[in-house]
């Protein structure tokens, strides 16, 4: 009886965040999954069109099929490079140097900054053709392209933007990277074991369950994202489609040509996508990551 | 995700209107029984404008208050068709010719016929005016000022290079030469004579108009076949090749606003624009600017351009205060104080007792565009069959066609003929 108090105070606790949930999460997400079927125009009441949108999308859209190959290239490109990046950075910033504080900041800022509209369009400036880079290059008799207007290199340059934002799977790393026992290390540098035959046959092993955890978080991530192409693309996906993200494509279609309910269903396959995704990285998971036991 | 985008410009106008807005808020909500929002697009010389315009009128009818509410275009009809799903569109909506069609027909926009000759009193306007806002025969939009397209072009270093004025006609024959000449004597790397319109809607349909076609036939179909469009490919990559255009590369630049067309960024010389646009070009342009027609089919025929209302007030449909805001719309389209208020900033205004009015207080550039609506009156064609559903998007593949055959991933026959396969595609969707 002396319970029932508690558990009173605990839910009282809790409804803040049941009702952000409900109210804002889990209303507007079953809402969506009505309006999928329907061909809702923001304006007019929705009508049922059954599974028409999905057919739609699965068999006569070649737009999506445009923006789903954008969509993987730029997972596939960005997450390696990015996770490969933090791991070096971390590595170094493991080296016991001293200001560390100092450093794990600076080189966190860059994510800080990162998904802001600031900062696209910066890197617009940046990769422009007068930009930044091809001043630089200048100096050194290159003619750069004009990277954000080329349909070859747009994309790249949203690669270049999100391996930059480097910051937080960096910190994950170096937390992982300071568990590490040491007394292994020891007893290899004593059998003669080279720094990179420790890389490869100690830390990445012993590491594994944080790499698994970043690549898990990063994928879904680069899945997600929009603002970068957005913004350098001026909301178009363009030049001629080069980086339409497949969410960029699912906002024109909702808030640009008024197809909420088409745009609906695109989101709807783009959760289940996703879901696939990540169920196949935790199945994967067993032959490659190692925990200790 | 991050949907949330704001460009400088339309940051500087929501500062300019709030700090407009609160000027004259404080004592005008106090006593107000009605409260209209009144929601447009624009820069911060029509943020001012506007502001003080609703100021006058909340003076004069203290019963009445209203907001104002001001984005950029980029983000405007975004924001409205949200605004319009959760059932809270602003009383007072500037609206577009190529947007209106879509708000009334799915009933987003109050019919004004009802009002007409007691609250809404257009006495002044003639009857093409009037019919410029309506939509299958009913009012939904009044005329807030009247423009047509227009090259703007940098008069100033036509001048210094020796080269003719663009006085009318100027075949399109003829303008392909006289860029590349242009581009010649300008002897400057980077800059190029005409900015490549190649994707510019306006520009291809005074084309397609020169050749006895329509954008879009009356039944909502694409006017043109896939050998005008091939046609108009092959035009602008002639162009490209001679060196009278911006490469694909550059043109890509272009986000089709003032701000990043290809002139204000020092690249071209010569822009198709909007004649109401040239005060705010000449404001991010050094050099003196001027306006020219398009070019032209032949040097004997009409031109395919036509004087359109550049921008409409129209009531939302969902308003709870009809009469109040059909009176102030009234106001603002044609009323004389109200009229020099506003001026020519969004095009010269419908009303003749208004044009009147404010004819002794136009300053040079606004009598230039008023001067060229004037001359180009007795060239144009009337005004074309409304754009149908799907429009918008048919804007967006006509920039990426133009830019496939740029980037040469399509010849330009493969790219008229993708082009008429997807326009058909776009508008049996709507």
């Amino acid at each position: 009886m002396a319970r029932r108090p508690l558990l009173h105070a605990g839910h009282a606790f809790l409804l803040p965040w049941f009702v952000g949930f409900f109210g804002l999460t889990l209303g507007p997400a079953l809402a969506s999954l009505y309006l999928s079927f329907t061909n809702y125009d923001l304006i007019q009441a929705p009508g049922w069109v059954g599974l028409a949108n999905y057919v739609r999308i699965l068999t006569a859209d070649a737009k999506v099929a445009e923006s789903v190959r954008v969509t993987l290239l730029y997972v596939v490109l960005s997450v390696p490079f990015k996770l490969g990046f933090a791991l070096a950075v971390a590595m170094l910033l493991n080296q016991g140097m001293r200001g560390l504080p100092l450093y794990r900041a600076l080189f966190y800022l860059p994510s800080l900054l990162g998904a802001s509209v600031a900062i696209a369009t910066l890197w617009r400036q940046v990769f422009s053709g007068d930009g930044l880079l091809n001043r630089v290059l200048l100096i050194f008799g290159i003619h750069g392209a004009s990277w954000v207007s080329d349909p070859d290199t747009a994309i790249y340059t949203l690669v270049a933007l999100s391996v930059w934002q480097f910051g937080s799977p960096m910190i994950i790393f170096l937390a992982g990277l300071r568990q590490l026992p040491r007394d292994i290390y020891e007893a290899a540098a004593l059998d003669g074991a080279t720094a990179w035959y420790q890389f490869w046959h100690i830390t990445i092993p012993l590491l594994t369950p944080v790499i698994f955890f970043n690549l898990v978080v990063q994928t879904i991530d680069a899945f997600k994202a929009f603002t970068p192409a957005f913004i350098i693309s001026g909301g178009t996906g363009g030049p001629i489609n080069a980086t339409l993200f497949y969410t960029l494509y699912l906002y024109q279609e909702a808030f640009g040509y008024l197809r909420m309910g088409y745009a609906a269903a695109l989101a709807w396959l783009l959760v289940l996508a996703i879901a696939a995704v990540t169920a196949l990285a935790f199945l994967s998971s067993r032959r490659w990551v190692h925990y200790e036991t | 995700m991050n949907a949330h985008a704001m460009s400088r410009r339309s940051l500087l106008a929501t500062a300019a209107a709030l700090a407009a807005s609160q000027a004259f808020a404080p004592d005008a909500g106090a006593q107000a029984a009605t409260r209209l929002r009144l929601y447009w697009w624009g820069g911060t010389e029509r943020a001012e404008r506007t502001n003080k315009t609703a100021a006058l009128y909340t003076q004069t009818h203290p019963q009445v208050a209203i907001a104002g509410e001001t984005v950029g275009w980029g983000d405007y009809w975004t924001r409205l068709a949200t605004q319009a799903a959760g059932r809270n569109m602003p009383d007072l909506v500037q609206m577009d010719y190529g947007y209106i069609f879509e708000y009334a027909r799915r009933g987003a926009l109050l019919p004004l016929d009802a009002y007409l000759g007691k609250e809404l009193d257009l006495s002044g306007f003639d009857a093409a005016s009037i019919d410029g806002g309506k939509v299958d025969g009913k009012i939904y939009g009044v005329s807030l000022g009247l423009n047509s397209t227009s090259l703007v072009y940098d008069k100033q270093e036509f001048d210094r290079l020796g080269l003719p004025a663009l006085d009318w006609p100027v075949t399109w024959e003829d303008f392909a030469k006289r860029m590349a000449e242009a581009t010649k004597a300008l002897k400057r790397d980077g800059t190029w004579a005409t900015a490549n319109a190649g994707g510019s809607g306006p520009a291809l349909e005074v084309w397609l108009r020169g050749r006895g076609r329509e954008m879009y036939t009356p039944d909502g179909k694409f006017g043109g076949t896939a050998s005008d469009m091939a046609d108009w490919f092959g035009y602008w990559q002639d162009l490209r090749a001679s060196g009278a255009s911006a490469p694909a590369e550059v043109q890509a630049l272009d986000k089709s606003d003032v701000d990043t067309a290809l002139i204000s960024l020092g690249k071209a010389l010569v822009s198709f624009a909007n004649s109401n646009q040239l005060v705010g070009y000449q404001a991010v342009n050094k050099s003196k600017l001027d306006l020219a027609m398009y070019p032209a089919a032949s040097a004997t025929a009409k031109s395919g351009q036509y004087l359109k209302p550049s921008q409409m007030l129209s009531i939302a449909a969902t308003t709870k205060s009809k009469e109040e805001a059909v009176k102030a719309l009234s106001f603002f389209v044609a009323d004389l104080e109200a009229g020099k208020l506003l001026g020519v900033e969004r095009g010269i205004p419908a009303s003749a007792p208004v044009r009147k009015a404010i004819a002794p207080s136009l300053d040079a550039m606004a009598a230039r565009m008023s001067g060229y609506i004037a001359e180009i009156a007795d060239k144009v064609s009337p005004l074309p069959p409304p754009p149908p559903r799907g429009a918008g998007e048919i804007l967006a593949l006509l920039v990426r066609s133009n830019e496939t055959v740029g980037f040469k991933r399509a010849t330009a026959t493969a790219a008229g003929a993708s082009f008429i396969k997807e326009a058909t595609d776009i508008l049996s969707r709507g």
